[in-house]
């Protein structure tokens, strides 16, 4: 018989956790790390019930509803739709992959352009170079343009630097 | 034949000193070696570490420093150095039947001071500049030798400028240890301590050189496992030789070093930092210059 929780500890609770914050919009990446490696310094293993863990990955049409882990009595906690966090723990983006410097030196500029279009979403884009320091000239809006603004910076802080160091 | 390991960064603030002392103190407890550390930085962290306010107080007013003895020996046939050198120190007890110890040539504050002496002193004698420079550059690495003769490892502790003294260490270290926190300016040091290290003037010389050929190795110190770090390193690995070992922010590091009187074991004093640290020792003594002169 299959049991009903399953163990995370971890690399595989810190990408839980990540995946939870992430439906959270209004806490930034650093923040949302942060709290990632708290959990991981306080919490050594965390049992996660397989229902909530598989809906959650395979959202059902019917939007079941996750319930909360055990409360104290007479605690009440409001249900949640299942679909509505699969939909968005589902798909973690992470902003530092690809990590575009490094694409461009050791592949070139082309294979750098040609990693970031498995990225489609320009907030994602946007958020990547913030991310990684990249400074995107001008205001691109398309996320060909974003891609290829990203790139060119990329290329500028890698001649920025080797114009430092000499 | 005696190694001398330096711990030296451009940029302060990366912990030079602390992982100085680590390194010194898991030598000396694990390896059996006599360990010398060298505080060449005017901040004097590593003396405080080591023999504590009272203790570097005292050093300072009997003449037994760093400033002291360039000062003192600079125009002198190298006599008994010793006297400079406080032995047993650091609050880690080391089995004295295994052989290993650790002494410390204390830290001044003066140290700068007495370096612009000495070169006011030297440019007196109709040369130019650069030709002075040289030369107390070069008697400052002579007389850091001179300590090979007592111990098995003299570690560097150099300072963030670039003082004769610095200098001096570089030039006289088989091996550096860049240790550096993961953040935007930190590769920007390590370019520029990179050229120095190697003795060329450009990143593309510097390219040039093989990575395991390099004589320094880049040690990640004080990460919190953000992916920013994680992006700056993997940048870094393009351009420098790093250890594979990476200090995490930890307590029981920061605690360390609060001075002790109460000898306590290397174990008890490093607490969850022991396998960083063993992780540390083994892999910089396990370097291909420091094990050309082991062996």
């Amino acid at each position: 018989m299959q049991k009903k929780t399953r163990a995370l500890s971890g690399a595989s609770q810190d990408a839980y956790f990540r995946r939870v914050f992430k439906a959270y919009p209004n806490l930034s990446v650093d923040e949302r790390e942060r709290l990632v490696q708290r959990l991981r310094q306080e919490i050594a293993q965390l049992r996660l019930r397989r229902s909530a863990r598989s809906e959650a990955e395979t959202p059902s049409p019917e939007a079941p509803t996750v319930r909360a882990p055990a409360t104290p009595a007479g605690a009440r906690v409001a249900a949640v739709p299942a679909a509505s966090i699969s939909a968005n723990i589902s798909t973690p983006f992470d902003p530092f992959s690809p990590n575009v410097i490094v694409v461009v030196r050791t592949a070139g500029r082309d294979a750098a352009l040609a990693a970031l279009t498995a990225i489609d979403c320009p907030d994602n884009l946007r958020l990547l170079a913030r991310e990684q320091r990249l400074a995107v000239a001008g205001d691109p809006t398309s996320a060909t343009d974003l891609r290829a603004a990203i790139v060119a910076a990329a290329e500028r802080r890698i001649a920025n630097r080797m114009a430092a160091a000499s | 034949m005696t190694q001398f390991l330096a711990v030296s960064n451009r940029k302060g603030g990366v912990g030079k000193s602390t992982v100085a002392v680590m390194l010194a103190h898991a030598a000396a407890a694990w390896s059996q070696r006599r360990v010398l550390l060298m505080d060449l930085d005017t901040q004097c962290n590593a003396s405080l570490m080591l023999i504590g306010d009272v203790g570097w107080e005292r050093a300072c007013r009997a003449g037994h420093t760093i400033a002291d003895y360039f000062f003192d020996r600079f125009d002198k046939v190298a006599e008994d150095e010793s006297a400079y050198v406080a032995n047993d120190v650091g609050d880690v007890a080391h089995p004295r039947l295994a052989g290993g110890r650790l002494s410390l040539l204390p830290g001044s504050q003066r140290l700068e001071d007495i370096q612009g002496e000495l070169l006011l002193k030297h440019s007196k004698k109709d040369l130019e500049a650069d030709a002075i420079a040289v030369q107390v550059r070069g008697r400052m690495k002579r007389l850091m030798k001179h300590f090979g003769h007592d111990f098995d490892l003299v570690i560097l502790d150099c300072p963030p400028g670039l003082s004769f003294a610095a200098l001096a260490a570089l030039d006289l270290a088989h091996h550096v240890v860049v240790p550096f926190r993961p953040d935007f300016v930190s590769q920007f040091a390590l370019d520029r301590v990179a050229m120095l290290i190697e003795r060329v003037e450009t990143a593309e010389q510097l390219a040039s050189i093989c990575l395991a050929e390099r004589r320094y190795s880049c040690l990640a110190n004080c990460l919190k496992g953000t992916g920013h770090e994680r992006l700056l390193i993997d940048q870094l690995t393009l351009d420098h030789p790093l250890l594979n070992t990476r200090l995490p922010m930890l307590d029981s590091i920061a605690r360390a070093f609060d001075w002790d009187e109460t000898k306590q074991s290397l174990e008890q004093k490093y607490a969850d930092a022991v396998p960083y640290l063993r992780a540390l020792h083994d892999e910089v003594f396990g370097v291909q210059q420091l094990r050309a002169i082991s062996a």
